[in-house]
C-alpha cells in the first residue's frame, strides 16, 4: 500500500521532470538530458525477445538494457527495453551470460553470419554496452550455433560443446542387398572446447566419443543433443548434460513414443577434456540439457542439475563429489509442489543452497499467445521443498520457457515477470525469507517477452 | 461514334463501287528526296463522302480503284517523312501520280505509328503488368540475363556472389515460391539448374516477359508475385551466330547457335551450344572477411575468395519443318546440359569459407514443338510444347579441413590443423548426396479468334516430377527407408479476349483450375523382411483461381492498364507430407496460400517533340497474400526438446505488399537514348498476434537508369560505336525486423545503401557481322551486396567478340 502511495506521487514528479527535460533537450544546444542512470553497485541487465512470426517465439531480437540494482527494486523505474534497449548482434535469439558482478555481459552470437562469435561487453548503463577485448570464434570447434555456458570458476572459462553422429550398419559383405543388412550402434562425437574468457583465447579443444551401454545402442538409443558444460566443485572434471534420441533398427528411421531412459550426464578430466564416462541417474528420467538458461550448478560440492522431460516430472539431481549420481538424493517437484508432469524451464540455486525454479506443469494454462503457462517457486536444494511464490502475479500469458538469465545480488534474485505483450515488473525474492518485493515497470511490445536478468 | 464513322464510309464504298460510270482509278508511286522506296507508308484518299485508305507496297506503289471524278486531298504518312498532303482531281478513268518525300530520320507519325507496334509493345499493351525484356542488343555485349532482368524495373535479382551463384527473383516484393519462371512456358525446375537464366546466354534468348502479380493463362502454373517466362528463338531464317567473351576472375563465355533451313522443304536444323566458366575470385573485405591466427585472434583482410568457380555447358539441338503448309513449326530435339559449382560459404559468409563442398548438376531432355497457325480453320492455333527426361543433382562435402578467408588450412590453439568434428564444410555432416528426377512437362495451347473481336484460348500444362534421392555417405538401410515425394500438376485455363473500339479497348479474362497430385513413397519392410515394398499415399487436391487483364486506349498515346488475379500456391510436397528427418509430419488438409493481386496503370507516349520522343508509363500495385502455411506456435519447442512431431498449418497471417513502379525511356534522334525506372514499396506482414509489421530484409526502393549513345560512321563508313552507361541504386535496408524507437547497435544489421555504376561499349564494323564489345562493371569499385555479408563481385572488365551471318 505504501508502495502504490509512493508510486504515483512519483510518477507524477517523474512526469513533470520528464516533460521539463524534453523542453529543454528541444531548447538547449545539444545538451543531452541526463538519462544514465549513476554508477551502480550491481547492474541488472533486462532482456527481452521481440516477437518474430509468432508471439512469444523471441525471434525478432534480443534486446537488453542495464539498471542498477536500486533502480531494479523501485518500482517507480520505468523500463523500455524494446524501444530504449541495445539490439545484441545475433541473428536468432542471442545467447548471452554475465559475469558474476553483472559488469560484464558475454554474448555468442547464435547462427547466421558472426554465429559462433564471442564477444564481451563493459555494462556502463541504459543501452550502453562497450565492446571490450579482442573477438574470437569458436564456431570452427562447435559450430555457428554453439550451445555454451560460462562455468563458474570465478569469469575465466566458458565452454561450448557440439555433438555429430553417424548411424553405424553391418551390410553383412553385400553392399547392395538391404534386407540382410542390421544397426549396429549411433556414434556420437563430442566436440568440446574451453574458452579463456579474460584474454578471448581458446584454451583447449578435444573431440570424445561417448557410447551408450550394448543394450541402449542396439536399441538405437544416442546423444542427439549435448550442452551445459559444469565445473565439479574440484575443478577436475567437467559434467556434459545431453539429451537422447532414438532411431528404429530396423528402417534407422527416427522414433518416436519411446521408452524414456534415465537421465544422462558426460563426465569428462578437466582441464584436459579426456576420459569420456557415461553415467545414469536412477532417480530421473530424460533430457538434463536443458534449454536456453543453465540447467546445472555447484552448490555445497555437489553439482545439482535439473531434468526435462521427465515422465514423472522434472527432478533436481545430485551429482556427488565422486562424480555419479548421488541415487539417495531424491528431489522430485511434482511432490514438493504437489502437481503433476512439472517441467523446469529454467532454475537458478544460490549459494546459500536456496533455488528460484521456473517451471510449467499439467495444470498451466495456454495463454492467448498459444503458451505454456509458467509459474517461479523458491526452492531449498537441502530440505528438497519447493513452494510456489504467490506473490508473482500469475497470467496465462506468463512464458518463461525461453528464460536465461537471473540475476543474483545479495541472495536477491531479479525476475522478469511480464505476460506476452502486456507490461510486467521486475520481482526481487530475497531467497533467505521468501519476500517478494515488486520492483520496477517493464514495458512491452506486442507479442514479446521478457528472457530474465543478468 | 466511331461505329458510325466505319459505317458511314463502309456504305460509301458500296455506294461509290455501285456507280460505273465516271470512275477512275489512281495509281501512284512514292519516293524519297534520296531516291529510296517509300514502303509501307500510310495512304488515305478523301473527298466528298469519300473516303479510303492503302499502304505503298514494296515499290513504293498504291492503287485507288473506282474513285468517283471529283476533287480528292492525298495525304502520306511514312515513318521516315512530314506527312504529305496533295490534292487532284479526278477526271479521267487512270490517273498516275509520282510523289516525293522529304526524307527525315525523325519519325513524325501519331495514329500511323500504332499499325507498326513491335511485338513487345504488343505484349505491353495487353493490360498485363507486364515487361519485355529484348535481349538482342545485350547478347552482344557481356551481360548475363540475370543483369538483363536486374535492370528492369520492379525486378530485383538477389545473387549470392558471382557467375553460377544462387540467386532470388523478387518481383514488386514478393519472391521465393511466389515467383515462378517458365522457359517457352516450361516451368524452369524441369530444366534444373544447368540450364537455368544462369546458364543460358542471351543469344539464345528471343524476349523475356516479366509478368508481376498477374499471370496470363498460357503461362498456367501456382505463382502467388508473378511469373518470368523466357521466350527462345523461333526464328526460321538460315543464320549463325557465335561469341566468345573474357574477362575479369578469368571468366569465358562462348556460344554457338545456328539455324539451317532447306527453302524447298522446309527442313530444319537447329543447334545452340554454350560454355560458361568463371573462377570467380573476386575480392572480398569487411565484416566476418578475417584471418585467424593461431590462438584464435582474427584480423581483418581483403581477401580472394578462392573456392568458388563456375562451369556451365549446354545444349540444344532441333530438327523438324518450319513454314511448311501442316506445321509453322515442327521440331524434336534434345537438351543436354551439365553444371559444376563451387561452394564458398553457405547462406551468410561468416569466419569460416567452405573449400571442398560442390554441387553437380545435369539435364537430358527430349523436347518437342509444334505451332501452327490457322489450323484446319482460320483463325485456329494450337501450340505444343513438351519435355521428357531426367535430370540428377550431386551435392558433394565430405572434407573436414576448415580454411580461413586468407586461404590457408586454419591451425588450432596447438598448433595442427583443424579439422572440424562434424567431418564436413557445412555443419551436419558429410554428405554425398544424389537426387535424381525423372520430369514431364507438356504444355498445349488452343486459341481460336472468332473474328477480329473475339479470341478464346485454352491452356492445359501437365508437370511431374518424380524423385529419388540417395545418400552415399550414409547406410543404404538408410537410404532405403528415406520417404520421397512426387509432385504432378495439372493445370487448365481458359481465357476470352475481346478486342473492341478499334483496338482501344482489350479485355482479357481468364480462369484457372489447378489440380495437384502428391505421391509420397514410404519404403518398408514386407511382414518377414525379406524385401522393400513401397507403401504409397496419395494426396489429390484441386483448387480455382481466375482474373483479368484490360486496356483501354483513352487517346492514342495514353492508355489506361489495369488487371487482378486470385493467385494461389499450392502447398508444397513437405508441407503436405512432412520430411521424418526434419520432424515434420503430414498434413493432407493443408491449403494453397491465396493472394489477391491488382495493378492499375498508365502508359503515355510516345510523345514526339522534334527529335525528342519518350514514353513514360507507370503501374500501382497491391498484392495480398493470406492463408500463409508455417509451423504452429510451438513448434520450435517440440523440436528442439524432444522427438515430437510437427505440422504445416494455414494461419490466419498474412503478406501485403504495395507500391508504384515508374519508368521514363528518352530518346533523342535515334542515337540518344535514356532509360530512368524506379520501384517503391512496402512490405509488411500481418502477424499472428494480428499486428502489422514489416517484412525485414528487403530492398524497397531501387532506381535503375541507363544511358545510350550511338555514334555512327566512327571510324570506319557504315560502322556504328555504341556507348552505355548504367547505374543501379539500392536503398539501405535492415536484415532484422524494425525494431523500438530508440534502441542501439541496429548498424551491425544494416544493409547499405548502394550505388553501382557501369560502363559499356559496343562496336559493330560495317558488314554488320562483327561487332566487339567492352563492359566495365562496377567502374568505382563499390561493395555490393544484395544479402547480408554476401558481398558480389567488385570492378570487372570484359571482352566480347560476336560473329553474325545471316546469308550462306
Amino acid at each position: 500500500m505504501k508502495h502504490t502511495f509512493l508510486n504515483f506521487k512519483t510518477i507524477t514528479l517523474f512526469t513533470a521532470i520528464g516533460l521539463m527535460t524534453a523542453c529543454t533537450s528541444d531548447d538547449s544546444d545539444g545538451i543531452e538530458a541526463p538519462t544514465q542512470p549513476e554508477q551502480s553497485e550491481r547492474w541488472i541487465t533486462v532482456t527481452g525477445a521481440r516477437m518474430g512470426t509468432n508471439p512469444a517465439d523471441g525471434n525478432g531480437g534480443t534486446l537488453i538494457y542495464a539498471i542498477s540494482n536500486e533502480d531494479a527494486k523501485n518500482p517507480e523505474t520505468v523500463v523500455d527495453v524494446f524501444n530504449n534497449g541495445f539490439v545484441a548482434p545475433s541473428n536468432r535469439t542471442a545467447r548471452l551470460q554475465a559475469s558474476e558482478d553483472g559488469n560484464t555481459i558475454f554474448n555468442i552470437s547464435y547462427a547466421g553470419d558472426t554465429g559462433g562469435n564471442y564477444t564481451k561487453y563493459t555494462v556502463e548503463g541504459g543501452k550502453d554496452f562497450m565492446p571490450t577485448g579482442s573477438e574470437i570464434s569458436i564456431a570452427e570447434y562447435v559450430g555457428t550455433a554453439p550451445r555454451w555456458i560460462k562455468l563458474f570458476d570465478g569469469d575465466q572459462t566458458g565452454s561450448a560443446v557440439y555433438v555429430s553422429t553417424e548411424h553405424q550398419v553391418d551390410d553383412n559383405d553385400t553392399p547392395d542387398d538391404v534386407t540382410d543388412d542390421t544397426y549396429l550402434r549411433t556414434e556420437a562425437k563430442v566436440g568440446v572446447v574451453t574458452l579463456d574468457l579474460v584474454n578471448s583465447s581458446i584454451k583447449n579443444f578435444k573431440e570424445v566419443s561417448v557410447p551408450l551401454n550394448a543394450e541402449e545402442e542396439a536399441a538405437g538409443y544416442y546423444f542427439s543433443r549435448v550442452d551445459m558444460p559444469t565445473l565439479n566443485a574440484a575443478g577436475d572434471k567437467l559434467y556434459i548434460s545431453g539429451r537422447l534420441s532414438k532411431v528404429d533398427p530396423t528402417t534407422l528411421e527416427s522414433d518416436s513414443g519411446y521408452e524414456i531412459l534415465g537421465s544422462k550426464t558426460i563426465v569428462l578430466d578437466y582441464p584436459t577434456l579426456a576420459n569420456p564416462k557415461v553415467i545414469t541417474s536412477t532417480v530421473g528420467h530424460g533430457n538434463t540439457n536443458g534449454y536456453r538458461s543453465i540447467n546445472s550448478f555447484e552448490y555445497n560440492g555437489s553439482v545439482y542439475q535439473a531434468n526435462q522431460g521427465d515422465p514423472n516430472g522434472s527432478h533436481i539431481l545430485k551429482i556427488g563429489a565422486n562424480n555419479e549420481y548421488d541415487d539417495s538424493y531424491v528431489f522430485s517437484l511434482d511432490a514438493a509442489l504437489g502437481l503433476e508432469d512439472t517441467y523446469i524451464v529454467a532454475w537458478r540455486p544460490t549459494s546459500h543452497g536456496k533455488a528460484i525454479i521456473a517451471y510449467e506443469h499439467a495444470g498451466s494454462a495456454t495463454g492467448s499467445a498459444g503458451k505454456t503457462q509458467g509459474f517461479f517457486a523458491l526452492a531449498d536444494l537441502n530440505s528438497k521443498t519447493a513452494t510456489k511464490l504467490d506473490a508473482i502475479p500469475s497470467s496465462d500469458d506468463l512464458y518463461l520457457y525461453q528464460y536465461q538469465g537471473f540475476a543474483i545480488y545479495e541472495n536477491e534474485v531479479y525476475l522478469t515477470v511480464a505476460p506476452v505483450g502486456q507490461d510486467g515488473n521486475i520481482y526481487v525474492v530475497d531467497t533467505e525469507t521468501g519476500d517478494v518485493t515488486q520492483g520496477a515497470q517493464l514495458i512491452n511490445a506486442t507479442g514479446s517477452h521478457f528472457i530474465g536478468t543478468f | 461514334m466511331f461505329a458510325t464513322k466505319t459505317y458511314t464510309s463502309f456504305l460509301l464504298l458500296i455506294l461509290s463501287f455501285s456507280v460505273f460510270s465516271q470512275n477512275g482509278d489512281i495509281y501512284g508511286k512514292v519516293k524519297f528526296d534520296n531516291n529510296d522506296i517509300v514502303l509501307g507508308a500510310y495512304v488515305s484518299i478523301k473527298g466528298d463522302r469519300f473516303l479510303k485508305e492503302t499502304a505503298t507496297g514494296i515499290d513504293g506503289e498504291f492503287l485507288f480503284k473506282s474513285v468517283p471524278y471529283g476533287n480528292y486531298t492525298i495525304e502520306i504518312h511514312s515513318l521516315n517523312a512530314k506527312q504529305k498532303i496533295i490534292q487532284v482531281l479526278v477526271d479521267s478513268n487512270k490517273k498516275s501520280l509520282k510523289i516525293t518525300l522529304p526524307y527525315n530520320n525523325l519519325q513524325d507519325l501519331d495514329q500511323v505509328l500504332v499499325k507498326t507496334k513491335t511485338e513487345k509493345r504488343k505484349t505491353e499493351e495487353k493490360g498485363f503488368a507486364v515487361n519485355v525484356i529484348e535481349t538482342k542488343e545485350a547478347s552482344l555485349r557481356n551481360i548475363q540475363t540475370n543483369e538483363l532482368l536486374n535492370t528492369t524495373v520492379g525486378v530485383k535479382i538477389r545473387q549470392n556472389g558471382g557467375l553460377g551463384s544462387h540467386v532470388q527473383y523478387s518481383l514488386n516484393g514478393l519472391s521465393g515460391n511466389s515467383i515462378r519462371i517458365f522457359i517457352d512456358g516450361i516451368p524452369i525446375s524441369m530444366y534444373g539448374s544447368s540450364f537455368s537464366l544462369n546458364s543460358i546466354p542471351p543469344s539464345m534468348i528471343k524476349n523475356i516477359e516479366v509478368y508481376k502479380g498477374v499471370i496470363p493463362g498460357h503461362l498456367a502454373d501456382d505463382a502467388l508475385g508473378g511469373a518470368i517466362n523466357i521466350v527462345l528463338h523461333k526464328g526460321t531464317k538460315t543464320n549463325l551466330n557465335a561469341s566468345v567473351s573474357y574477362g575479369s576472375f578469368n571468366t569465358i563465355q562462348t556460344n554457338l547457335n545456328g539455324l539451317y533451313r532447306f527453302d524447298d522443304s522446309g527442313f530444319t536444323v537447329k543447334a545452340s551450344i554454350f560454355n560458361n566458366y568463371s573462377d570467380n575470385d573476386y575480392k572480398v573485405w569487411g565484416g566476418q572477411i578475417k584471418d585467424i591466427a593461431q590462438d584464435g585472434s582474427q584480423t581483418p583482410i581483403t581477401a580472394r575468395r578462392f573456392y568458388d568457380a563456375y562451369r556451365s555447358t549446354g545444349g540444344m539441338a532441333q530438327i523438324g519443318f518450319t513454314d511448311v503448309t501442316w506445321a509453322d513449326q515442327f521440331l524434336v530435339g534434345f537438351t543436354a546440359s551439365e553444371d559444376y559449382k563451387e561452394i564458398q560459404h553457405g547462406a551468410f559468409v561468416t569466419l569460416h569459407p567452405y573449400y571442398g563442398r560442390f554441387s553437380e548438376t545435369e539435364a537430358k531432355l527430349a523436347n518437342l514443338t509444334y505451332q501452327k497457325k490457322d489450323l484446319f480453320i482460320e483463325g485456329f492455333d494450337v501450340n505444343v510444347t513438351g519435355l521428357y527426361g531426367k535430370r540428377s543433382t550431386v551435392v558433394n562435402d565430405t572434407v573436414a579441413a576448415a580454411y580461413t578467408w586468407a586461404g590457408e588450412k586454419q591451425i588450432r590453439f596447438d598448433g595442427e590443423a583443424l579439422n572440424y568434428t562434424w567431418g564436413s564444410q557445412q555443419e551436419g555432416g558429410p554428405t554425398l548426396t544424389t537426387t535424381n528426377r525423372n520430369v514431364a512437362s507438356i504444355r498445349t495451347g488452343l486459341a481460336y479468334a472468332i473474328n477480329e473481336h473475339h479470341k478464346i484460348l485454352l491452356n492445359h500444362i501437365y508437370s511431374g516430377l518424380d524423385r529419388d534421392d540417395s545418400d552415399e555417405m550414409q547406410s543404404l538401410l538408410e537410404n532405403t527407408f528415406k520417404q520421397t515425394s512426387d509432385l504432378y500438376k495439372n493445370i487448365y485455363s481458359l481465357s476470352y479476349e475481346l478486342n473492341l473500339l478499334e483496338d482501344k479497348l482489350k479485355l482479357n479474362l481468364f480462369g484457372k483450375h489447378y489440380r495437384q497430385k502428391v505421391k509420397n513413397t514410404k519404403p518398408v519392410f514386407n511382414s518377414d523382411g525379406t524385401e522393400v515394398i513401397d507403401e504409397i499415399f496419395e494426396s489429390d487436391k484441386d483448387y480455382n483461381g481466375y482474373g483479368f487483364a484490360a486496356s483501354y486506349g483513352i487517346l492514342p498515346n495514353i492508355m489506361l492498364l489495369t488487371s487482378a488475379e486470385k493467385a494461389i500456391r499450392l502447398p508444397s510436397e513437405t508441407e503436405v507430407f512432412g520430411d521424418v528427418a526434419g520432424n515434420v509430419e503430414a498434413n493432407l488438409n493443408v491449403k494453397p496460400e491465396i493472394s489477391k493481386n491488382y495493378n492499375i496503370g498508365f502508359r503515355f507516349g510516345k510523345f514526339k517533340i522534334n527529335k525528342h520522343a519518350f514514353t513514360l508509363s507507370t503501374t500501382l500495385f497491391s498484392r495480398n497474400i493470406e492463408d500463409l502455411i508455417g509451423f504452429g506456435a510451438n513448434a520450435d519447442r517440440i523440436v528442439e526438446s524432444s522427438d515430437e512431431l510437427v505440422q504445416y498449418e494455414n494461419f490466419d497471417e498474412g503478406t501485403t505488399s504495395q507500391g508504384i513502379e515508374a519508368e521514363i525511356n528518352y530518346s533523342y534522334n535515334n542515337n540518344l537514348g535514356i532509360n530512368f525506372n524506379f520501384s517503391r514499396l512496402t512490405l509488411e506482414s500481418r502477424n499472428r498476434a494480428g499486428n502489422i509489421v514489416d517484412i525485414p530484409n528487403t530492398p524497397l526502393f531501387t532506381i535503375n537508369s541507363g544511358l545510350r549513345y550511338s555514334i555512327k560512321n566512327f571510324l570506319q563508313e557504315k560502322s556504328r560505336l555504341n556507348l552505355f552507361y548504367n547505374t543501379y541504386f539500392t536503398d539501405e535496408f535492415s536484415y532484422i525486423m524494425s525494431q523500438g524507437t530508440n534502441v542501439g547497435g541496429l548498424d551491425a544489421f544494416l544493409v547499405p545503401t548502394q550505388f553501382i555504376q557501369d560502363f559499356g561499349l559496343s562496336y559493330t564494323f560495317p558488314k554488320e557481322n562483327f561487332v566487339i564489345s567492352f563492359d566495365a562493371k562496377n567502374i568505382f569499385n563499390e561493395a555490393a551486396y544484395d544479402n547480408r555479408s554476401v558481398q558480389k563481385p567488385g570492378r570487372a572488365f570484359y571482352l566480347k567478340l560476336n560473329y553474325i551471318i545471316n546469308k550462306f
